[in-house]
């Protein structure tokens, strides 16, 4: 009893489950072994269609999550396009989820930003103002003062203003002011322009 | 005067909906404070003993739905009242949200009077 | 709204940082904080060269030069490591965590296997031998159950001098002269080295917290603390590591962060708890398994 030093295992006793065993085990029955499969599966790239092809179809959170995490780190544009389409997706929760690991991805979602942004869906525009948010590219700014000079939703016009808000400066106030004309009755967005532009 | 305010959490991601929220309701005589998602709600609530909730639907890393469940079950356990507020108007929602454990469930816009007055309602007990 | 770096910043401006700030480390700077914050943001702007603070923020915010928020995290966090820091965090530990731990596997003498405590990173030694001596002096179950310690770090460097485990005055000021008696012994220059059995109880390791494949060799683990590193991370990687301590803990299993980290920027996979010294995340214990 008390303090003991573990005694020290042969190396081979912990050897990671080979990629055939990882694929296999994204179809567990158990979460949890779903989960770990899905992370062990970093670094993969032969895994990637079969990452994309379980993220619509996943019902635990955790598994979902493992998923984007493992994905969002292949940051090439088929990753992007992939994961894009689920931000028409009419859960919620798929759709924040796959637009905060878009925001991590800089080196292939700005090609299809512009897509993004002249989506039909309005929904998808406020999601796309979502990844913006937190897009560390220098292009971000351009495309949501954009967003709020063209789009004709007021949600998309308010998501926008909602991403730029922590880079507004005296540059946006007269787009701001412009986006109050063309949205009077919007009472977040008038409140918001007051507040950041005085 | 600030510790006799009955204190309200307000959660939404929209930092826009959180300050105007903010906004209203501090107007209306409450003390306000402001969460971005479930998550840090649940961790806000576990420190504070607040008098109402004002949650919004979608956000990330943790919805409101599973938000307003947490904040009622023995993790925190919270009695005071909760206001649902959703973007969104379909079949269900409302059920959901008081399945969660929501005393009242809103759909935006929500305008100043209406916020003010529902939350002075909800809150009828507490001294102002 | 342009601010000079002499004047402070803007309250516009430290709104925007305070924000940006919290979303990308989880710590939350008061009002109260706003002359200190002032002042480390000044030096960070001007040690990377920046005309001020607009252009600093933009650079920090849409370019990948990750440097500049490490120097900032730098500037804005206590590094220092030293025996008993953030005492209250093993305080939770003896009275609430490791009697709930005990209780779920259990009870002591019923339970298979050790009591497993994980210190990530250990830096150069000063947590896991501070949870050592805490259990040694404090706990009235250590004569009942085995205990396993566990260091890890990255850095191979500060794993080499946990192993030889010899301090400074500084590193020692919190230590009770009774505890210093009994467990260390002078080694010159100043210095004192932990007594041998106890550095040969605390296994160390180097690891990778973010590599999953290496993390695997990590199960089981009853409580983990993790202060003061996810903060270093970007989204994604804090994102990995955060599943990896989660793979690594029996379920049920308590994680400890530094006092003002926060997991909920973060993700959702564990459950905040609240204990009377502060608040504590658990692995949900429900489910298959």
């Amino acid at each position: 009893m008390g303090l003991v030093r573990r005694e020290q295992q042969p190396a081979e006793a912990k050897a990671a489950p080979s990629v055939e065993t990882l694929l296999r085990q994204l179809d567990d029955p158990d979460p949890d072994c779903r989960r770990e499969a899905a992370l062990g599966l970093d670094g993969v790239a032969e895994a990637v269609p079969h990452l994309l092809a379980r993220v619509g179809p996943e019902t635990a959170s955790t598994v979902r999550d493992a998923l984007l995490t493992t994905l969002a780190a292949h940051d090439t544009t088929e990753v992007a396009e992939a994961l894009a389409i689920h931000l028409a997706s009419d859960e919620a929760d798929l759709r924040t989820s796959v637009a905060e690991a878009l925001s991590t991805m800089p080196g292939s979602v700005p090609a299809i930003i512009p897509r993004l942004i002249d989506d039909p869906d309005h929904d998808v525009r406020v999601m796309t103002a979502m990844v913006l948010a937190d897009l560390a590219h220098p292009g971000s700014l351009t495309w949501l003062a954009d967003m709020i000079r063209q789009d004709p939703h007021p949600n998309v016009v308010t998501a926008a203003v909602d991403a730029l808000l922590p880079s507004l400066g005296p540059e946006h106030t007269e787009l701001l002011r412009d986006a109050v004309r063309r949205f009077p009755d919007d009472p977040f967005l008038r409140f918001t322009v007051e507040a950041a532009v005085g | 005067m600030s510790d006799n305010r009955p204190k309200v959490l307000v959660v939404d991601d929209a930092a826009t909906v959180r300050m105007y929220h903010t906004k209203l309701l501090d107007d209306a005589g409450f003390e306000v404070a402001a969460a971005a998602n479930g998550l840090e709600a649940v961790e806000a609530a576990m420190s504070t003993a607040f008098d109402l909730f004002v949650v919004d639907v979608n956000m990330p890393k943790m919805n409101g739905y599973t938000c307003v469940e947490t904040l009622r079950s023995e993790t925190v356990g919270t009695p005071a009242p909760i206001l649902m507020i959703s973007t969104e108007d379909r079949p269900g929602d409302a059920d959901r949200a008081y399945a969660a454990g929501a005393n009242l469930y809103l759909v935006k816009p929500v305008n100043a009077e209406r916020l003010a007055r529902v939350a002075r309602m909800l809150t009828s007990g507490v001294a102002a | 709204m342009t601010s000079s770096t002499t004047a402070g910043l803007s309250a516009v401006d430290f709104e925007k940082f305070r924000e940006f700030f919290y979303k990308r480390t989880g710590i939350q700077f008061t009002e109260s904080k706003r002359y200190f914050v002032d002042k480390r943001i000044e030096t960070c702007i001007k040690q990377a060269g920046f005309p001020g603070f607009n252009a600093w923020f933009s650079a920090l915010r849409l370019s990948d030069r990750s440097g500049l928020l490490q120097d900032l995290i730098n500037q804005l966090t206590v590094n220092e490591t030293y025996f008993l820091r953030e005492d209250y965090q093993f305080d939770s530990l003896l009275k609430t965590v490791l009697p709930d731990v005990l209780a779920a596997r259990g009870g002591a003498g019923r339970m298979t296997g050790p009591v497993k405590i994980l210190s990530l990173p250990c830096s150069t030694g000063e947590e896991p031998y501070s949870i050592a001596l805490r259990l040694l002096e404090e706990w009235d179950q250590i004569d009942h159950v085995d205990v396993e310690i566990h260091g890890a770090d990255i850095d191979s460097a500060v794993l080499d001098k946990a192993a030889h485990a010899s301090y400074g005055e500084r590193s020692l000021q919190r230590v009770p002269m009774s505890w210093r008696a009994k467990y260390f012994a002078p080694v010159g220059a100043g210095r004192y080295q932990l007594d041998a059995g106890i550095r040969g109880a605390v296994t160390l390791h180097q690891i990778n917290v973010c590599d999953t494949t290496s993390m695997r060799a990590f199960r089981d683990f009853d409580v983990i603390f993790c202060r003061n590193v996810l903060i270093y991370f970007d989204e994604l990687s804090s994102r990995r590591a955060a599943e990896n301590l989660y793979g690594a803990m029996r379920p049920g299993g308590y994680l400890f962060l530094g006092h003002s980290e926060s997991m909920s920027r973060i993700s959702p996979i564990f459950t905040p708890s609240r204990l009377p010294e502060g608040i504590v995340y658990q692995r949900p214990s429900g489910g298959p398994r």
